[in-house]
């Protein structure tokens, strides 16, 4: 029986296209993404003839690039045993061989197919019947879940009406500017990341604000969820297998995501690069391939077709995290980077979703994603027309940045710097865009008095103290309300955003929906209360919650809580070597 | 990179250090815009205006006005500057309580993206004729070093090149710091051994302050740390010395940037400082006993002895 499952499986998380009968016309006003399948091939021709001439112009040997790939694939394929390696492990070991008798001609001609056959691979599908299926189905079919009483009743009203998942997601931000800009240029989203059912909820915000679909990359781990799987292959997602770590693949991933972004899809980056195993924002940013989005402006200008790219700094908070317990298990172990992919979380597994899913339906709002002021590639506020503004509002003109005495021109080093200080900003607008979840705040009230009731203790002795600390009911809602009031006056004075509840709700109430929020998913009780006294159960689920509180936690904490908070800050310089 | 040459050339600023940089481009061949408040000859290929406007025409401008006025300087370059403008500014002086750097004031209140800072114990007849010397070009764009480069540089004028722009600020300025320790110590009579422990652990001191708001240790040891903290202590006139000796002769703060020809912001530097170390958790000894001593609660000689009987620790 396993057997069959994991056949089924295999089968499932294949890449799986609809037949075409008839080709895809596209009507005006839809999006660009729509006639993507059309481009693809000229898109993979276009990602190879750049990284030819790169190589070709490159400092680095010819055989150095050759080496490297032939004996990173030995590795990956050593490694994988599957069909892939039967195919191509034998390739490659006899190229290692032969690396330094090839001329250079050869030497090209393989790295050419190898890149090619790279890009293929990620490069993605989209299907606009799909995309229409999705819009009309998933909603429901996540009701469904939501409200299994519902589910014949939405199917009678399908693509009509709200539904039940309308609930789980609240939007904000410039979302009518976004609409505009989405006319004038390129759009970037570069959101926080904790989780991967990030780009699902996202996808399914910028669908219902009728805002345009977005590519992206997602890592081959992901399509391990069949579901997912599908509509990832057919709804534009490319494909990066981390496994792979030959520079030949990262500059194929680059050169394409710069391709896609030049010509004008709408895309979708991670800046942080991974889920945030600790939870908090991300403070560090490499950009990585977001990086490239500030390539393609550059291009664009210097082919006199200058097009302005929007980067969108967003937040993507929930309430609760579907995989967060295994992702802060990982942060703790001082393993995040060993364990860059996690492969078996609660993300892979159907029945954590459908469980997950109905503890949403409790929660008011769980997850609010908001979009912040978009920018151009170098940090300058837009207007409504898509022009970038300078300090003081005056419209300037974007190509400047690219030129150099007179002329536009690209120049790898200047982008790179513009990327960097980008990654600065990002960071910042995290800072401030950064919704708080009442789950969230009740966490780092908790935590805080976790930290000033045992002094002298390292954090991973405190994440011992299971069920050791309690607080009366009553030292609880007075330190809650005093948070909840500073917190509300940050929000005023635009330091942090607040989600509804926290904003409006009073102490008691809110420690009580927290309670509720919390019991039921995680597999252990995070905090319990008898006879008015609370006890923190499990004080890792509550660190990974507060760390969202970590940037504002001395802004927040009046003067005898300030050596808590002041501790509590300073996770964020590491743990003992975590990040 | 193409050899491109800068077309013209802006210099905001008509004090010493602006009008040496205005000459070392006339030197190399430029053409100049000089803004300043104060009346100076025009010579040939120079015009000297009080409009920002005619800076702005040119693709490369200098900023060289005192710390203390770059913020309005700033935010009326803002209604000038462009994406296309490359700004190099030659403050030694850090902003307000959060210690911003000039170039971050630079990026904030103007469009101007490319910004530079030029920095080292670059003395201004050296600039203005093209001595045998040195400096460094703080900066992440490679155009902004090249066009500094061939603007200012000479045959034996060499201007070294690091994207840690960062750390060419912090460096410049908290020698700035050292540089008052030294006239400070020198003031109360301590000889060379006692001097060079205080330049070699004050370099320490600055270096960890650097390095935990961002910068690289290696730049500190470079031009902008080393190299001026060298000019410091061999003797250039800078007010920095005098502003310690003055201090040093219990002279009040205001008083003291007077005598010394200098800014009073100059005095403040230490307390900003220790108390931007205190948040970040790092001991700045030196820039603590400095700020005392400004205030007031521990005489000069005090300080001295309080830093000589700290407890030893491995270098």
């Amino acid at each position: 029986m396993p057997k069959v499952t994991s056949r089924l499986r295999q089968m499932l998380i294949k890449p799986m296209r609809l037949p075409h009968l008839t080709p895809h016309v596209a009507n005006e006003g839809d999006p660009p993404v729509f006639g993507f399948n059309s481009e693809r091939d000229d898109i993979v021709r276009e990602v190879v003839q750049r990284l030819q001439i790169k190589l070709k112009t490159d400092a680095r040997p010819l055989e150095y690039a050759l080496n490297e790939v032939a004996l990173d694939e030995v590795r990956r394929l050593e490694s994988q045993r599957d069909d892939e390696a039967k195919l191509y492990l034998g390739k490659w070991r006899s190229l290692v061989k032969r690396v330094g008798k090839m001329t250079d001609g050869d030497k090209l001609d393989v790295l050419r197919e190898t890149s090619e056959r790279m890009a293929k691979d990620v490069a993605g599908n989209f299907d606009p019947r799909v995309y229409s299926f999705a819009t009309r189905a998933v909603p429901h079919a996540l009701s469904g879940i939501l409200k299994p009483s519902s589910i014949l009743q939405d199917a009678a009203h399908l693509g009509r009406g709200p539904v039940a998942v309308d609930d789980l997601l609240r939007t904000e931000g410039e979302i009518p500017l976004l609409r505009d800009l989405a006319k004038k240029g390129t759009l970037v989203f570069v959101p926080t990341h904790s989780s991967n059912l990030d780009s699902v909820a996202l996808g399914y915000a910028l669908m219902r604000e009728n805002l345009p679909p977005v590519v992206y990359g997602a890592g081959k781990n992901l399509f391990s969820n069949p579901i997912v799987s599908f509509f990832m292959h057919n709804l534009g997602a490319y494909r990066v297998d981390r496994r792979i770590r030959a520079q030949l693949y990262k500059d194929v991933l680059k050169t394409y995501a710069c391709v896609m972004v030049e010509r004008g899809y709408h895309s979708l980056f991670f800046p942080g690069g991974t889920r945030s195993r600790s939870g908090m924002v991300e403070r560090r940013l490499k950009l990585g391939l977001a990086g490239s989005a500030v390539e393609a402006f550059s291009r664009n200008a210097v082919r006199g077709t200058p097009r302005p790219v929007f980067f969108v700094p967003t937040t993507i908070n929930y309430s609760l995290v579907l995989e967060g317990e295994t992702l802060v298990a990982d942060w703790l172990k001082e393993a995040g980077r060993a364990r860059y992919i996690i492969e078996d979380d609660e993300f892979s597994q159907l029945d954590r979703w459908v469980a997950f899913f109905r503890k949403l339906a409790q929660i008011e709002a769980p997850c609010v994603i908001r979009f912040g002021q978009p920018v151009d590639p170098f940090g300058n506020p837009v207007n409504r027309e898509g022009q970038s503004l300078g300090p003081h509002g005056r419209a300037i003109d974007a190509v400047g940045y690219v030129t150099r005495d007179g002329k536009t021109v690209l120049d790898p080093r200047r982008d790179a710097a513009y990327t960097r200080d980008l990654g600065q900003l990002l960071a910042d607008r995290y800072e401030t865009e950064t919704v708080l979840m009442s789950t969230q705040v009740v966490a780092h009230v908790l935590f805080r008095i976790l930290v000033d009731k045992t002094p002298g203790i390292d954090l991973f002795g405190r994440l011992r103290l299971r069920g050791d600390v309690s607080v009366t009911r009553e030292e609880l809602r007075a330190d809650l309300g005093a948070t909840l009031d500073k917190l509300r006056a940050l929000e005023l004075s635009g330091g942090v955003r607040l989600s509804a509840m926290t904003r409006s709700t009073g102490p008691d109430e809110l420690f009580t929906r927290v309670m509720t929020a919390f019991s039921g998913y995680h597999e252990r009780t995070i905090i319990s209360e008898t006879n008015g006294v609370v006890t923190l159960e499990d004080p890792t689920m509550l660190l990974y919650y507060q760390n969202r509180l970590i940037a504002y936690a001395e802004r927040i904490a009046s003067d005898v809580q300030m050596p808590a908070a002041r501790e509590i800050s300073r996770f964020a310089l590491g743990i003992g070597g975590a990040s | 990179m193409s050899a491109a040459r800068v077309r013209s050339l802006g210099v905001v600023g008509g004090g010493g250090f602006g009008q040496a940089l205005a000459h070392a481009a006339l030197r190399t061949g430029h053409r100049v815009h000089l803004w300043s408040r104060r009346e100076l000859p025009a010579v040939e290929r120079l015009t000297v205006t009080h409009d920002l406007a005619a800076v702005a025409t040119a693709d490369l401008i200098f900023v060289a006005v005192p710390s203390s006025h770059v913020v309005e300087t700033a935010k009326a370059l803002g209604e000038h500057l462009e994406g296309r403008h490359l700004v190099v500014h030659v403050s030694r002086g850090l902003v307000g309580d959060r210690l911003d750097t000039v170039s971050k004031v630079l990026r904030t209140q103007t469009a101007a993206r490319r910004v530079g800072c030029l920095a080292g114990p670059l003395g201004a007849d050296t600039l203005r004729d093209g001595l045998p010397g040195g400096g460094v070009i703080g900066t992440a764009f490679p155009e902004v070093a090249a066009a500094v480069c061939e603007v200012v540089s000479g045959p034996s004028l060499r201007i070294y090149e690091t994207d840690d722009v960062l750390g060419v600020e912090l460096s410049s300025a908290l020698v700035g710091l050292l540089a008052l320790s030294l006239g400070f110590a020198q003031e109360l009579g301590f000889g060379p051994g006692t001097l060079s422990v205080l330049m070699t652990r004050g370099l320490a001191e600055v270096t960890r302050f650097g390095v935990a708001l961002g910068a690289d240790a290696r730049t500190f040891s470079g031009m902008a740390g080393v190299g001026d903290m060298m000019a410091a202590a061999f003797g250039d006139t800078r007010p920095e010395v005098l502003l310690g000796r003055s201090l040093a002769r219990g002279r009040s703060p205001e008083d003291a940037a007077r005598e010394a020809g200098a800014y009073v912001e100059g005095v403040q530097i230490a307390r900003r400082v220790a108390s931007r170390a205190k948040q970040l958790g790092i001991e700045t000894p030196i820039a603590d006993a400095i700020a005392q001593v400004v205030e007031g609660t521990l005489t000069p000689r005090g300080a001295l002895e309080h830093l000589m009987q700290r407890k030893v620790r491995r270098e």
